[in-house]
Formats: structure tokens, sequence, C-alpha cells
């Protein structure tokens, strides 16, 4: 089904669709497809770019940002300036659903201190994929805070890209702390059809989430 | 010994010598909040007589904006390909948008009242990953 028959067949045609109540040019031109970003976090290591890459239709593209964020918590900067600039970069791909839609998929930056201050990052995403890897579970504790605080639905994907399937899903979903509501996924970061399922997992997971509530 | 080159930080190589902040005239904040990293912009195909006369005093960097967007592309894409920070490339955009030669199509809120994305949207999603 492509998206303009899903379109109709819903019965209505939301005024997204075709995006003219809330853009202010639109009537000058053509249309443009209508994006979407999914977020792909956890720490630093942990194979974001690989999944990103993996899933998307072009290679990861690269970028930074300069972020101007209060100096509290950082070490070895005493006497700086209270605000100063920090550079972050991230890598992000591409999958073009159809002419009128298309996922932006965003690996986000390692240090998650600088990133949750990101709001162009982290407002409008549908939400987020957070890899882990099992030797090192700790270091996306931070990530899986983030969406929960900010109430972002999100998935976990268990990154086995070295064949080590030394703990169960029970546990790592026990050491994580994780909502049982919150799908987990085994996966290989570095493969097209595991990162496609776990796409497939956090939108089965965000309609789940909607029936559960209209219906 | 140590051969001179030692200690050069190799990043270097890949500095522009232009510091970017030339390029926007010493503007570091974006004047349009409505672009978002997400953002897709278009290159206008005709542009006003006024508008083509306002190109000629701007940069380099926006002449390779507006080719680069006659399709329509994120923001974040047109920042990766210009290899300047995603800040600086909304100021630039903005110039654009502004002069009336490009068109900004903002992201749709994925979500509706009460907080839920829609599902016309969600269903496209999964149909188009299922075929990857």
């Amino acid at each position: 089904m492509d998206y303009a028959s899903s379109e109709h067949a819903s019965g209505h045609s939301p005024d997204h669709v075709s995006g003219r109540a809330a853009d202010h040019t639109a009537g000058r031109a053509g249309t443009a497809p209508l994006a979407v970003k999914i977020l792909v976090a956890g720490g630093f290591g942990v194979g974001k770019t690989t999944m990103v890459g993996a899933v998307s239709e072009v290679a990861p593209l690269h970028t930074e940002e300069y972020l101007t964020r209060a100096g509290v918590g950082v070490d070895d900067l005493e006497g700086v300036d209270s605000k100063f600039t920090t550079t972050v970069a991230l890598d992000f791909g591409r999958i073009t659903i159809s002419d009128d839609l298309v996922v932006y998929l965003f690996g986000t930056p390692g240090q998650e201190r600088f990133w949750f201050m990101w709001n162009d990052l982290v407002s409008g995403a549908m939400g987020a994929v957070v890899l882990v890897d099992t030797r090192r579970l700790e270091v996306s504790f931070a990530s899986i805070d983030f969406f929960e605080s900010r109430g972002i639905p999100f998935v976990v994907g268990v990154n086995c890209f070295h064949g080590v399937r030394d703990r169960t899903a029970e546990e790592i979903r026990a050491a994580l702390a994780l909502d049982p509501q919150v799908p987990l996924v085994l996966c290989d970061a570095r493969d097209r059809g595991d990162g496609r399922d776990v796409l497939l997992a956090l939108v089965d997971h965000l309609m789940a989430g909607q029936s559960a509530t209209t219906g | 010994m140590r051969h001179w080159t030692e200690g050069f930080d190799d990043g270097d190589a890949d500095e522009q010598l232009v510091r970017p902040y030339t390029i926007t005239s010493g503007r570091t904040t974006p004047e349009r909040s409505d672009l978002t990293l997400v953002t897709l912009v278009t290159t206008l195909p005709e542009v006003s007589t006024q508008a083509a006369l306002a190109v000629r005093r701007m940069q380099p960097e926006h002449r390779t904006i507006l080719g680069l967007c006659r399709e329509p592309r994120a923001v974040v894409e047109v920042a990766a390909k210009l290899r300047l920070p995603v800040s600086l490339t909304k100021i630039l955009i903005g110039d654009l948008v502004d002069s009336g030669y490009m068109w900004a199509r903002s992201p749709q809120p994925l979500t509706r009242a009460g907080g839920l994305p829609d599902m016309t949207i969600l269903e496209a999603v999964r149909d188009g990953l299922r075929k990857l």
C-alpha cells in the first residue's frame, strides 16, 4: 500500500498531508514530502551510526551544530564564562517511503549531556531507538532516562554484533529496569533487515500506544 | 628527534580558510525560528526580478544552496553538503526564503491533540519499512 492510498483508506484527509495549513509559503510552489524524524540513541560506541547506515538509502551524512549552553557540571573549565559554545556532531540517514513521506534517522551524538540540550534535535521526533551493548549496558542508561523523562516513545535494540548472546532478553530488561511496555529487540546493527525490524518494532509500539488510548 | 610536523593536528587540513561567520556577515543566530533540522526547503523555479538582483549581493554558499535544493532537501542535508554547522546553514537558508528564492515546508507536528502520533503517518511508515 502506498501512502496516498492509505490516506484515502483512513477516511480522512489530514491537513498535514498537503502541509498547506501550517506553511506560510506553500501556496507559492508545489509540494514537498512530509519529513519525520527518528532518533537512534545510546552510549558511545554502541553502533548508532552503524544502524543508521544499515537502513539508510544513502551513506550516512555528517553534520555539526554549535550549541550554547550553561557551563554547569563541566570539568576543567573553571574561570570560563558561564555560557559558552560547544560543537556537537551527528550522523544521519534517510529512508524515502514515498513521494509524500521521508524518514530521517539521526544517530545522536555520543555525549548525551550535549545533545540533551539540543531542542531542535529532540523536538518533534516520532520516537527513538536506544541501542545497548550487552557488555556495557550502563553507557545507554542516560538515553533511556532521557526519553522516559521527556515522554518520547522508544524501543530498545540490543546490539549483538559480536555474536555474543550471553544474556537473555529478560536479563537485559531487568538490568535496564525497563518498563514492561517498552519493546526490546535483539539485533545486529550492521544488518539492514535487523535495523528495519527494530524500526518496525518502534512503529508498532507507537500504534499500540495510540489504539490503547483511542480504542 | 621530533619531526617538525609531529603534534600538528591532522584535522587542520579539513578546516576552512574562511571563518564560518564571515559567510553570514557576523550573524550567529538564525532569525527565522521556523527552520528546523528536518524542515524541507525547495528552490523556487521562478523568481522575481527583485529577488534575482538580491542574489548578486549574496555569498557563493547561497548559490550553492539554490543549486542543491532543486529537489526538496532537509535543512540538515544542506548543512551536511555545505559542511557548515546547522545554525549557519539556517541563516543562509533564511536569507533565501526571505528574499523569495526558496520556500520552506515545516515538518508537521506528528502528534494530534492528546500527544499521540497520527495513525495515517504511522501506517505509511510501517508499510514503507516493510519494503526495505
